[in-house]
């Protein structure tokens, strides 16, 4: 049961991080560097957190 | 005289001429990548005039002899090319964009890359000992298996990777039309700042996504390596435990602060 709700909360967060490059690639575009440089870490901050989950539900699946 | 003091001398006499072929191909490449971007910059922008500019400009030939002469990869391979900047620091238009035209941006980039390439070759690389037996392995006769010829095909193409990417990034960045007309219309006045900033970036960019990916490749095949396996361990045993590591807290605080930073900064 652990297994699979690491696995939808990583799904989600790896998925999830996809809007913060898009909303990075939008600012970017309405020339806003500072706030695309912050969104463009949030991706990558959300993403990394998404992957020790998927790490997790491996480690619980073993 | 006893067959091994002959032997031994041989050897000397070997490497002696090799390290003597060695000084001579680092000299060689080092002087023209000092020609190509100290000498002939330093005389189309006027840099050379002044004492100071050619004091300036002597000092990566000192390095260099230094480096030849020490035999120090260290020098030859970190010192040498730091110290070709020397002059251009004081001179900043030697490095104008209009003293380099692709044609001579390709050439003294070829200049760089096999100055780099000849001294961190022909400074570790010397001719073995001849060896008083030989006598050869059976799998010696044999054709090279398929998995090395792979393995060699991929060493080939990120070496050549290695090459072509640095290069396209700063082509483009310092001589495409198109990213040159956007910089002009965009930034008047700040030509020059802002393609110096986008020449680090880039060089920034390929300094991480080679170490990330490229020698992220590499490094498992590094079996050898003492430091690495226990490392490898190391890794092994962390990814095995059912707890969240420090990089998800880390990323969690970090995901946090940024969108409060962003909100911020929106809401002003």
């Amino acid at each position: 049961m652990r297994r699979y709700f690491f696995e939808i909360l990583a799904l989600l967060l790896m998925g999830g991080s996809l809007y913060f490059f898009v909303e990075c690639i939008h600012y970017l575009d309405q020339r806003d560097y500072i706030s695309a440089i912050i969104l463009l870490f949030i991706g990558l901050a959300v993403i990394s957190v998404g992957r020790e989950l998927a790490r997790l539900a491996l480690v619980q699946k073993d | 005289m006893p067959a091994a003091t002959l032997h031994a001398r041989t050897t000397d006499a070997n490497l002696g001429r090799w390290r003597t072929f060695a000084d001579a191909v680092a000299a060689a490449l080092g002087v023209n990548l000092w020609v190509s971007l100290v000498l002939l910059p330093g005389f189309v922008a006027g840099a050379l005039a002044t004492p100071f500019g050619q004091i300036a400009a002597l000092v990566p030939l000192g390095v260099l002899g230094l480096g030849v002469w020490r035999r120090s990869e260290l020098v030859l391979l970190l010192g040498f090319p730091a110290a070709l900047m020397v002059p251009t620091a004081f001179a900043p238009e030697m490095a104008n964009v209009h003293v380099y035209g692709p044609i001579r941006f390709a050439i003294v980039a070829l200049g760089l890359v096999g100055y780099l390439f000849g001294a961190s070759v022909f400074t570790s690389f010397r001719e073995p000992p001849p060896p008083v037996g030989r006598r050869l392995l059976a799998s010696a006769s044999r054709p090279v298996p398929h998995r090395w010829r792979r393995r060699f095909r991929v060493y080939a193409s990120l070496t050549a990777l290695s090459l072509i990417f640095p290069l396209v990034l700063l082509y483009t960045i310092n001589f495409d039309d198109k990213a040159r007309e956007f910089v002009l219309r965009r930034y008047p006045g700040r030509v020059a700042a802002l393609t110096t900033t986008m020449n680090l970036g880039a060089v920034s960019f390929w300094i991480l996504t080679y170490f990330w990916f490229f020698l992220g490749v590499f490094r498992p095949h590094r079996t050898g390596d003492r430091d690495l396996l226990s490392e490898l361990d190391k890794i092994r045993r962390q990814t095995g435990r059912a707890r969240p590591r420090p990089q998800f807290y880390l990323g969690v605080a970090c995901a946090l602060i940024l969108m409060v930073a962003l909100f911020l900064l929106r809401g002003q």
